[in-house]
């Protein structure tokens, strides 16, 4: 029995009209059945999961969006009042400002960084090169509240080392929090600090998977470092950037640890008026620090088809290029 | 409607259960008094020595605690396994959490079945008023309370001309209007701000001595028209007017460096903050000095424990209760433990009164947290009480951070506190 009857059995019983024993093709039909569930018993762990911790929360989100809903206490429908209370909600905006904003002020600086480094990594005379990959980690795999602690300290306004510095210098001392501008520059240093190194070693990682030679040939032929980097750098990286932007993407508009930790006297609003709430923020105070579950979840609601546009808009805009290419 | 949706609920986590394997346990609710305990408390009350004493005083119960985490994230637990997990037999709730377990109180043992109709009368009055339903159903019992005092530097309050020992203190700073004079001395003296914040410091402690809060006696909303809470309000922003307020937030970054160096020599102190000050400022021991808030009377903070309507045993946890928080159990457990009783006898006790602290300069904190909470008004509180008073103290630190002006912070916090409660 050749593999072909094994893997295509529907076909190749077809093309052969051999008599065969009764018994021997029971056997053929019970082991091609079997061959052909196996597949997807190999698969279901993962879509059994998925379905019950991604897809069946994320549909039951969309129900309980439409009631007015106290988990330990009355449950009544209220069809799409949540959404109309919410697009008339001043909070919500501005929480929707808040997310934007941070994630372009910690994104678009984070990536370049990340992408410079990288180059400067990737030098051939760079000595304990392994030192600095490793240790562009660190960051990453600090805990956040560590890193939020600090950084709070940092940018304190009474007692902190950057208001400190401004001090040698005469000038009067800010108060981050207080303001949308500051609070933003404070969420985005942390997220810029936990992110860059990792997003830095996608970036050398891919340049290391170009031939050294293409560099030295360029060399050779006189190109300076940063026509290097613009010519042959930046469009050899181009699908691990788009890669990197589209997570970015997704991270950066769920951003939730860094502001709920940034100001742990003002609860869940991240600033006592609200400076540096994100939308996911928003979600977690209605619906797990007011019980709102209805509320909450229309605000997951609209974050999820948020996220969904603007990852549409990624993708067209990177296929975009690359037809132009 | 409803039926249906509890249907939806109960059929998801039946399938969640099923796929991932886990089992509730099985077994009907149990009427022995020694069953195991599920017991689910915060951290920072000391459940772990609460226990230990329980032990001692009923060898052959069992107990497994569980600390969940911070008080909001019991409550969050708790809410959680409410909705369709699995429940404790025993928990711990604090009071800012409170008011929406008790407006649905059928989430609950009545302790009333338990411990008869009189089980919540040992208790101070506004402590266990608060764990009692409209209903008349008991839904936890009072285990502490935070009282209220105001601890100050006096070193520094000797600095600037001020008296320094408390009785002194209190009786110049009767009334709030007092304080702001004596914040002005203070800092005219030392060119330093006399209290930490205006909101918590300030606020949080007038807004507590009225008769009346957020709510009428009989739960009707009345926080934009009651002139008790605005006159309160008012007190804190004239504390910021007068310049005497350093700005810095309870538990902002700046706060623990501020209690060390003396960036403000006033700060609100209920009995539970008085470790956090050893701990943020070893090198001031002996300096700080516990005395009477201006006003009346006050509280911050305390906790009930109750028991979920569907507890597993809850024979065995009406046991601890009844050993625990007896006053005797709640003496036994601040003379270990120093968390403040909520049983009127407890308060009353000698142990209670008499203690005192070398690190407060051995100020009588005993008596003057035991005195706020006897004179604390009992006022009633509803499901929107947190929320309101989030949204008035955020405004006052807007207000501390100049993003909203004096005269326009009343108007604007009650713009915030119907946004906060609005649907």
């Amino acid at each position: 029995m050749s593999t072909a009857t094994a893997t295509r059995p529907r076909s190749s019983g077809k093309a052969r009209k051999a008599p065969k024993a009764p018994i021997q093709k029971a056997r053929r039909i019970q082991n091609s059945l079997a061959e052909r569930i196996a597949p997807y018993a190999y698969v279901a762990p993962f879509f059994i999961i998925f379905i019950v911790f991604g897809l069946f929360p994320l549909l039951f989100t969309f129900y309980v969006s439409l009631f007015d809903w106290n988990p330990i206490g009355e449950q009544t429908f209220v069809g799409l009042k949540n959404f109309e209370s919410l697009f008339a909600d001043g909070r919500f905006w501005n929480a929707l400002l808040n997310t934007f904003a941070i994630f372009l002020i910690s994104t678009i600086p984070q990536l370049l960084l990340a992408l410079f480094l990288a180059h400067l990594l990737n030098h051939a005379r760079l000595r304990w090169a392994n030192f600095f990959r490793m240790a562009l980690l660190v960051p990453y795999i600090t805990s956040v509240a560590a890193t939020a602690i600090v950084f709070a300290q940092i940018f304190d306004k009474n007692f902190g080392l950057i208001n400190w510095v401004l001090g040698l210098f005469g000038l009067p001392s800010i108060n981050f929090l207080a303001t949308n501008y500051g609070s933003w520059i404070l969420i985005s240093a942390m997220v810029m600090w936990r992110w860059f190194g990792y997003n830095t070693l996608l970036y050398l990682a891919g340049l290391q998977a170009l031939p050294r030679e293409m560099f030295e040939a360029a060399s050779v032929d006189g190109a300076s470092s940063w026509q290097q980097f613009r010519h042959l750098t930046i469009p050899a990286l181009r699908p691990i950037i788009i890669f990197t932007v589209i997570m970015s993407t997704i991270g950066g508009l769920q951003i939730f640890t860094e502001p709920l930790l940034a100001s742990p006297e003002s609860g869940l609003t991240c600033g006592a008026g609200r400076q540096c709430q994100t939308l996911a923020l928003f979600l977690y105070e209605q619906g797990f620090g007011q019980f709102k579950f209805g509320y909450g979840s229309a605000i997951g609601v609209v974050l999820f088809v948020i996220v969904v546009v603007v990852s549409l808009l990624n993708f067209y805009l990177s296929t975009r290029t690359r037809k132009a290419r | 409607m409803k039926k249906s949706v509890t249907a939806v609920t109960a059929a998801a986590a039946a399938i969640a259960l099923a796929l991932t394997g886990c089992s509730s346990g099985g077994g009907a609710s149990s009427d022995d008094p020694n069953a195991e305990v599920a017991f689910w408390s915060f951290t920072g009350i000391n459940a772990k020595d609460g226990v230990k004493e329980y032990l001692e005083k009923q060898p052959d119960a069992k107990v497994k605690l569980t600390e969940v985490g911070s008080t909001t994230e019991t409550a969050t637990a708790l809410t959680a396994a409410l909705a369709g997990g699995k429940v404790p037999d025993l928990v711990m709730i604090q009071n800012d959490d409170l008011p929406q377990f008790v407006a649905n109180s059928s989430n609950f043992v009545d302790l009333r079945t338990l411990g008869g109709d009189d089980v919540a009368d040992g208790y101070l009055p506004w402590a266990a008023s608060a764990a009692t339903a409209e209903d008349g159903s008991v839904v936890g019992i009072p285990t502490d309370v935070g009282g209220l005092g105001f601890a100050y530097r006096a070193d520094l309050f000797e600095q600037a001309g001020l008296p320094t020992e408390p009785d002194e203190v209190a009786a110049m700073w009767s009334d709030w209007d007092a304080f702001i004079e004596m914040g002005k001395k203070y800092t005219a003296a030392t060119g330093k701000p006399f209290v930490d914040n205006i909101e918590t410091s300030v606020f949080f402690s007038t807004v507590n001595q009225v008769s009346e809060k957020y709510y009428s006696p009989d739960g009707e909303l009345v926080y934009d028209k009651n002139p008790q809470v605005k006159d309160a309000f008012q007190v804190a922003v004239d504390t910021k007017d007068a310049g005497i307020s350093a700005g810095i937030a309870a538990w902002s970054s700046g706060w623990a460096p501020g209690r060390a160096n003396g960036a403000f020599a006033v700060t609100v102190a209920p009995s539970w903050i008085l470790s956090g000050i050893k701990t943020d400022a070893p090198d001031t021991a002996g300096n700080w000095r516990v005395t009477t808030v201006p006003g009346v009377g006050g509280n911050w903070g305390g906790s009930v424990i109750a028991i979920p309507a569907r507890a597993k045993n809850p024979e065995a946890a009406w046991q601890y209760i009844e050993t625990m928080m007896s006053a005797e159990g709640q003496e036994d457990h601040f003379k270990k433990s120093g968390t403040f009783p909520a049983a009127s006898e407890a308060v009353a006790s000698e142990a209670v009164r008499a203690y005192t602290d070398p690190f407060f300069g051995d100020s009588k904190i005993g008596e003057v947290m035991a005195t706020s909470v006897e004179k604390f008004p009992s006022f009633y509180n509803g499901p929107d009480t947190t929320p309101i008073n989030g949204a008035l103290l955020n405004t006052l630190v807007e207000l501390e951070a100049g993003n909203v002006t004096s005269d326009k912070a009343w108007t604007t916090g009650l713009e915030k506190a119907k946004e906060a409660i609005g649907d």
